[in-house]
This record gives structure tokens, sequence and C-alpha cells, in this order.
């Protein structure tokens, strides 16, 4: 099997002009089918019509002659041309000059000759080659009522009778023309009686069925009642009417025709009988009597050329449709195909190869713009990537640089440990920890005379290259300040002024400083604005540090700073840090916060400054598992042992 | 004598007896009118072989526009005809000796039809105008109806088609609910376009078809005729429970006899007839001739004849079925 690659072009667009195309050919066949249907039935009409004229025309001519006959024979009775004797010879000249005549009669009224009895009814009628006479009339044969006689006497007009079939002539199927005549008696006009002509009705089922509709449609005459007088199945002829026929087809419809035609109306239209198939009818009476002819169209067979050609139609279709198909995907796969070249460059360039050749486009068409654009976007790529190799190498400098800028820094802070081994007052351990490559934490320690141990700890505001310059300004200021002052709150105030004093960007430096006396074990320290450092007892309790409330450094230069003081016992421990280390976060931006501090600091088995910066670098990490560190962390921890 | 000559004596003797014994068995029978499905349970019973069956060798014959079955009766060229209840007790009243043997119908189907045009909406607006009735007869229930309402009317003879009511040469008609009524439905009149008058809803519903015999042949053959009556009435019962079959037969029949037909009507005819033969509370056994029937037929009749002939119930009506004591 064929498989057919539902996501290509091709098959898209297909789809969609097949979709277009279909719609279009159901409908223009829809409009085709049911215009030529309409066509059809209008020429059936006509054809219908005209057919219906020419057989009811055939049959006027044969009738009205017939009709005229015993309407002379009348006036001529009425004028008395005739002797009583003289009527079967005048009938036997009316057989002789007509052959179309089977027989005929005068019948007249009751007892109309005293001496002739009730009944006086002289007929001829053919027998083989012969004319035969009779008089006809007896208690058997009492015709004054029968339809032929009693239907023209009561409305004194001539009519037509319903068919029969005659035993007396073989069984002949007949219709009788009755016409009333008057005799004049003493002067008055007397009705006296009825002339008849009989006509044999063989012919009329040669006329009406001599006619071909396709293959089986065919023609009808029914008689005024509606009864069969030609058909094509003989065993309607007589029998059936087309009421009957409606009960007996359980068809309605029939019925419907055959009251249309007893009033006269004659009509086109379509009918169903149940079992059999459509079938198209044009009914209409004749002239001379209300006897009424159909003629009967089947539908599949006037139908039948329109069936074929669109059957034809839509072969063509489908078959135009296949070579469509596939010419449709020949040339939209030929227009494409630069497409899957352009794709294969594409994915070149995107690996690397920002020479690949663009496919070469003949076409003066989109394609065309394709590979224009192909081009400007490979020579756009190359210069961008030329572009980002100068850029990431200038970055490369400024790392390279900031890089340097950091050691510098580290530099500046002490970063030996321990750093007074000829001290065995205090031990002190210290950890800097930048978040980015250079940063504006700070921390520092130096003796200052002989048994004063300066200690601080600071954190500049913002990041980055000023804070780090504004850290190295601070650590520089400090250990020139501290050079001549030796009060933590001198040293801390003249640090204020000096940073504040042309601090135009407005940075600032929480800053802690701590002066220790080594033989007394009293601190003195002050707090500018900074994380206050935590004791930790010898008995192990930590406490926060209670210091002032005072502004950072660098912000008014006049601010007062005060200190404040108290006496550490021999392995008291002091641990300083910035607010790296309670803020640091992790990705679900909890706090690492005071508390566990504290209970890092409480926990500490071997209270020693190394150990104990250690686990709480631990603690810390442990907290934020990996999260990017967006602040320097700093930690300072100093031990008295004295 | 030679045993040869013995056995062939004997032979031809057997002959001699079966012969005589199949002529007694013989009956002609004639139905009132040409063959339809009026008379559906006759045909049956000899397509069935139900008057075989009971011993019967039976002939049906029929009526023609010169001879009626009762010249049949009278001639003997029928040994047993059905007429309409009225037509026989006539005919008895008139000194034609024959006996009712079965009383087939049980209702009357006689009504007259109008068209409701004609604006003729019950049986008074019939005054002065001219109603078709049969020239044949079975006038006499209608006349009745219509005396005994004091309604003259121009009596219109008839022979048998339904056309002079249909052009409007009369006013009404009086037709057969199984026949002319269907007749007129099947030339195209719609039942809503027309008005009936039933008589049986006028207090005449005198039964119609009923069998009869002359007087000899009952006293000689009653076990026949009651073999005859046996059949026939399984006859209708079986056309009663096969109406297509019997309908079928019917127009096969009417058309072997060059009667124009066709199934349409004949199923009418067929449908309504079994319905007059249907038993009610009036009457509750197959065959049988009511008394009160019997009187108010004669009543009808007397007055017709306007004299006061008579006869007794127990002398027409000599029922060759023995009633039902259940019953």
């Amino acid at each position: 099997m064929i498989k057919i690659r539902r996501n290509t072009l091709s098959f898209r667009i297909i789809t969609r002009v097949l979709l277009i195309t279909i719609t279009l050919f159901i409908i223009i066949l829809s409009v085709y089918y049911y215009q030529t249907r309409k066509i059809i039935i209008e020429s059936t009409q006509a054809n219908a019509i005209e057919l219906a004229g020419n057989i009811t025309g055939k049959i006027e001519n044969v009738l009205q002659p017939i009709e005229k006959v015993p309407q002379m024979l009348s006036t001529s009775l009425e004028m008395g041309v005739f002797t009583r004797d003289s009527l079967i010879l005048v009938l036997k000249t009316i057989l002789n000059e007509n052959p179309t005549i089977f027989g005929a009669s005068i019948a007249f009224e009751p007892d109309y000759f005293p001496d002739k009895g009730r009944y006086f009814m002289p007929y001829v009628y053919r027998h083989g080659d012969t004319i035969k006479e009779i008089y006809l009339g007896d208690e058997n044969y009492d015709y004054f009522y029968m339809d032929w006689y009693q239907i023209p006497t009561f409305f004194k007009e001539a009519s037509w009778s319903e068919p029969y079939f005659d035993e007396g002539a073989g069984n002949v199927l007949m219709a009788t023309y009755a016409v009333p005549f008057y005799c004049k008696k003493n002067r008055e006009r007397h009705f006296a009686g009825i002339i008849t002509v009989d006509l044999e009705l063989e012919w009329l089922s040669g006329i009406v069925s001599e006619v071909e509709i396709y293959e089986t449609g065919y023609t009808f005459l029914l008689s005024a009642n509606g009864v069969a007088v030609t058909h094509p199945d003989k065993k309607q002829i007589m029998n059936k009417s087309i009421y009957s026929n409606a009960i007996e087809w359980n068809a309605p419809v029939m019925r419907e025709i055959g009251r249309d035609l007893s009033k006269g109306v004659s009509r086109f239209r379509d009918y169903n009988i149940p079992g059999r198939q459509k079938q198209w009818i044009y009914y209409r009476n004749l002239q001379s009597n209300k006897w009424s002819i159909g003629v009967v169209y089947p539908d599949r067979e006037i139908f039948a050329p329109l069936r074929n050609i669109t059957t034809l139609l839509i072969v063509l279709f489908i078959a135009g449709l296949i070579l469509l198909i596939v010419l449709t995907s020949g040339i939209i796969n030929q227009l494409a195909a630069p497409l899957t070249l352009f794709s294969r460059t594409a994915r070149t360039i995107a690996e690397g190869n920002f020479n690949a050749t663009i496919p070469p486009v003949k076409t003066n068409d989109e394609m065309l713009e394709l590979h224009q654009a192909f081009t400007h976007m490979q020579h756009q790529l190359a210069e961008y990537v030329e572009n980002l190799k100068e850029t990431t190498s200038a970055k490369e400098k400024i790392e390279s640089e900031l890089r340097i800028a950091r050691e510098i820094q580290m530099a500046m802070i002490p970063h030996t440990f321990p750093p007074f081994p000829d001290l065995p007052q205090i031990s002190l351990f210290a950890r800097l920890k930048s978040a980015k490559e250079v940063g504006g934490d700070l921390y520092d320690f130096f003796i200052l005379d002989k048994y004063k141990f300066c200690f601080a700890i600071g954190d500049v505001s913002g990041k980055g290259v000023p804070a780090s310059l504004f850290m190295a300004v601070t650590r520089t200021l400090l250990r020139s300040i501290s050079d001549k002052e030796k009060l933590a709150s001198t040293i801390v105030g003249n640090l204020n002024k000096s940073l504040a004093f042309n601090n135009e960007s407005n940075m600032f430096v929480t800053f802690f400083l701590g002066i220790l006396d080594l033989e007394t074990g009293w601190l003195h320290y002050s707090n500018a604005g900074h994380n206050p450092p935590v004791l930790i007892s010898h008995e192990g309790k930590a406490t926060m540090f209670e210091t002032a409330n005072a502004i950072p450094l660098g912000l008014f230069d006049d601010f007062n700073y005060t200190e404040s003081k108290i006496r550490l016992s021999r392995g008291d421990m002091i641990f300083a840090y910035t607010d790296g280390v309670t803020e640091a976060e992790n990705e679900k931006s909890e706090l690492f916060g005071e508390e566990q501090m504290l209970r890092v600091l409480k926990n500490v088995d071997q209270p020693e400054p190394g150990i104990l910066i250690e686990k709480m670098g631990a603690a810390i990490e442990e907290h934020v598992k990996g999260f990017l560190q967006s602040d320097d962390i700093t930690m300072m921890t100093i031990k008295f042992n004295a | 004598m030679t045993k040869p000559i013995l056995r062939l004596l004997f032979v031809l003797l057997i002959c001699l007896i079966t012969n005589v014994q199949a002529q007694d068995n013989k009956l002609v029978f004639s139905p009132h009118w040409m063959p339809q499905a009026q008379f559906a349970g006759y045909y049956i019973a000899l397509d069935q072989g139900f008057y075989k069956e009971a011993g019967l060798d039976v002939e049906i014959i029929h009526p023609n526009a010169s001879v009626n079955a009762l010249n049949f009766l009278k001639e003997g060229k029928a040994d047993i005809i059905s007429l309409f209840l009225v037509t026989g007790l006539h005919a008895a009243l008139n000194e034609v000796d024959l006996v009712n043997i079965a009383q087939i119908s049980q209702h009357s189907a006689i009504m007259f039809v109008t068209k409701k045009s004609s604006g003729i909406d019950e049986p008074d607006k019939l005054r002065g105008k001219r109603i078709g009735v049969w020239k044949s007869g079975f006038k006499e229930v209608p006349m009745a109806m219509l005396n005994e309402r004091q309604i003259d009317v121009e009596w219109v003879p008839i022979l048998s088609s339904v056309n002079m009511f249909l052009l409007g040469g009369i006013d009404a008609m009086t037709v057969m609910w199984f026949n002319e009524y269907h007749q007129i439905y099947l030339c195209g009149i719609d039942e809503n376009e027309l008005n009936t008058f039933f008589m049986s809803d006028y207090g005449y519903d005198i039964p119609e078809d009923g069998l009869y015999v002359m007087r000899p042949t009952f006293a000689k053959r009653s076990d026949d005729l009651r073999a005859f009556v046996e059949a026939t009435l399984r006859g209708w019962q079986f056309a009663s429970e096969n109406r297509d079959y019997t309908v079928n037969l019917v127009v096969e029949k009417m058309l072997k006899a060059n009667i124009p037909t066709n199934k349409a009507h004949q199923q009418w005819m067929l449908d309504k007839v079994i319905e007059t033969q249907q038993l009610n509370e009036k009457n509750l056994q197959a065959g049988k001739l009511l008394r009160s029937d019997f009187d108010k037929t004669l009543n009808i009749l007397r007055l017709m004849e306007k004299n006061n002939d008579t006869i007794y119930f127990g002398d027409f009506y000599k029922p060759v079925m023995q009633p039902k004591t259940n019953q």
C-alpha cells in the first residue's frame, strides 16, 4: 500500500484543492441535473400534450362524422320524409354508406304506433359481410329502461353510452350514440323516440395503442365512468376502472386522476403506485363525449439519457480528479523541491557552516525571494557571529580583570590563619565568600597597641566593582584612622566622616567595629547599622550583641556614633557576620535566618573559630542547596582565650 | 343361466342402482342473479367439494335477461333457488307452491342514496322526487318505508346501471349496500358526497337472500336439502375466512361468463354480504327465518297489493335444519 504522508505540503494543497473542486462539481452537477430534468419534464409534457391531441384528433375524426348521421336522420324524421315501412331501408342505407357504423336503430316511444303494440324499434346490423334487419322490443328487451334510451330521453340531448360488450355481435366492444328525435302529430311536435348508431370500438385500441412511448410507456382510453376502454393490459378493458385500480393497487392517486377527469381537468403530473416504478401521466377529456385519454411515461425511461450522461460525467470527473491529483502533486513537488534543499542548507548553517552553498533558484518567484532571504540571513548570521566573538572576547577580558580585582580585594583583607600565632589570648578565623567576582563585604583585624585587638566587619551597599572599591576605601581609611584613634566610637565616627565626604554616589557601609582588651577581656564596640554579632559564652549560650541603633557609614558626616562595652570571659566567642548569612536564600525564597544561625552556633561541639565557620558554611550550603548565591557571605569568629 | 351371464347382470344391476342413486342426489341450484360475490358461499361450497362431501351432485345455473330464477323453479329447471324474502313471499301469495327452507341473509342491505349536492338529507325531502328503483323488483321494502311516512315520490324504473343517478336523471336511487352503492363509488363519487338512508335504520331490517324449493321437492328430498343448506353455510363460513381466495374465484367465474368486473368491487360485495348474514341478538341461529320478519314482510306485501292475502308461517317456512337446542 502507498503510504500517504499527511504532513507534506502537496498533501495539504491537494486535499484543499480537491475539497473545493468536489464541492464545485457537486454544485454544478446538481444545477445541471435539476435544470436538465426540468427541461425533460417540460419537453415530455409538451410531447404528451401533442400526442394526446393527435390521438384525440384521430378519434374525433371518426366520432364526429358518425354523430352527424343520427342527427341528420332525426331532422329527416321530424320533417316526415320517411314512411314507417321505409325505415329499415333508411337504416340499411346508413350502414352501407358508413362502414364504421356497426348497427343503427330507431326506437319509438311506447305505443307510438298503436297497431304495432308497445314496442317499435327497427334495427339493422352487420352480420359478417351482410346487413341484417330485426324489429326489437318485447318484455325481455324492454328498451325504454335501457341507458341508451332512458338517458337521452330524460335529458333530451344526444349522448354516448358507456362502452359495453355486445353479445349479439359476438362480444364485441361497442358504444352507442343516441339522439332523441321528434315527430309532428296533429301539428304538434312530440318526442318520438331515440335514434341510435352502434360503433365497434376495436379501431379505437388501434389508434390509441399504435403510439409507442419509450419501451413501456403507453396510452389508454377511459369511459366517462372511468372504465378502461383501451389499455395495453387487455384484462383491464371493461373490467377495471381507474377507481377500482385505485383500490386494488392501493393508489389513491388513481382516484384523484379519475375525479380530475370527471371534472374535465387535464393535467401533467407524476404519480406512484406502491410496488411499481414512478410514472408521469398526461390526461385529458375527449371533445365528443366525456371519455378521456391518458398518456403514461415511465419515469425511469424518460430520465434514462439524463441518468446516463450524469453517470458519464461523474466517471469522467473521478478520472479527471485522479489525473489532477497526480499532476498537481508532481507540480507541487517540483515547485517545492528547493524547499527541501533550503531546509538542508538551514540545518548546515545552524551547525555553524555559514559558508554553506544556498541552493540555486532559477525561477523568479517566491523561491527566489526565499533564496535571497536565505542569503541575507547567511550574511547576517556570519556578521552576528563575528560580533559575538568580539563581544565575548571583550567580556572575557572584563571577567579576567574582575578576577584580578577580586584577587586584589582578597589580598586587602587578612587571610592568613591563625593570624597572630604569638598572641595566645585570641584565636580567630574569618571567611569572605563573594557572590560575584568582587563583593562589598569586608572584615579586618589588627593589633592597635600591645594589648588592644581591633576587629571590624562591614557590608557595602550594592555589589560588584563599585561596592568593592568602596570597601577598599573603607578598609584603607579604617587602617589609617586607627593609626591615630584608639576608641571604637571615634574610629567609626571618623571613618563615617571620611566616607561621607564627597560621597556623590551615596554609597554606604554597615559596619561593626570592636576593640578587645586582651588583658582585661573588655570589649568596646561600635555598630553602624550592621547585624549585631553573636556572643557565644564559654557555657555555650549564644546571644546577640546589644547595639545602639545607628545608621550605616557614609550617609551623614556629622552622625554621632556611640560605643558599648562588654567583658568577655575566657572561652567566650564572638561570631560576626554579614546579612549574606541570615539572608541566604534557597530556591523557595526561604531565608537561612537568625534562628537557624543561632541554633548552629549553640550546637557546635568543639567551639573553635575555624570549625564554627566550617559548620556554619555547611549549614548554609545545606539550606540553599546549590541555589545561586545572591550576596556576599562573610563570617568572622574570635575566641577569647585569656 | 350360466355364471358369466349372472355376473354380468349383477354388474349391470349395481351400475343401475348407483346411477339411480346419483340421479337422485343431483340438485340444480340457481341464485336469483348473475354470478357475483353475493353468491360466493355457493361457489365456494362447490369449489371446495362441500356439496360432494355431503353426497350431493350440485349444478349451479344462473338466470339471464329473459328468464329469472323463479321461472327456473316453476319450470323444474332448478330444484332450489335463492330469492329475496319479499320475492319469495310474494310468489307464495301468488300461488307459487314454494317454501323457504333456510334464510341465509339476516339483514336488509337496501338503501336510498342521494347526492349531498341535492340537499336531500332526510327521507321527508324525497317527497315528489324522482327515485330510481330496479325494474326487476325489490322495490316493495323501499316503497313500504316511504308509504309509511306518506312520502309520495316518482318511481323511475332502472334496469341495472347507476348512470341515470350519476348524470342527475334521478334525484335518489334505491341501491344495495353491497352492490350499486359501491358502483357509484367506483364511478368517482366519494362517500362523503353521498347521503344514505338504510331501510334497516327506518324499521325495515327485512332479511333478503333465502333458499326456496317447490313444496313437493321439500317433501321428497328434505335430507338432500338439509345437506345442501349445511354445505352452503359451510361454504359461506369458508368464504368469510378466505376472502381473497373467494374474491378471486368469483371474479374468475364472472370473467368466464363475460360479465365485466373487478376485484375491488367483488371484495366490497363479499364483505358486505357477509355482514348481512351476521347473527346478532335478533337472531342467533344461522339459516333461521324469524316469525317477526315473516310477519313484517307479509304486512308490507298486503299493504302493497292492497289485499288481505295470507299464508301461515308454518306453511311458508320449512326449515330443513334442526333448530339447535342450546340456542
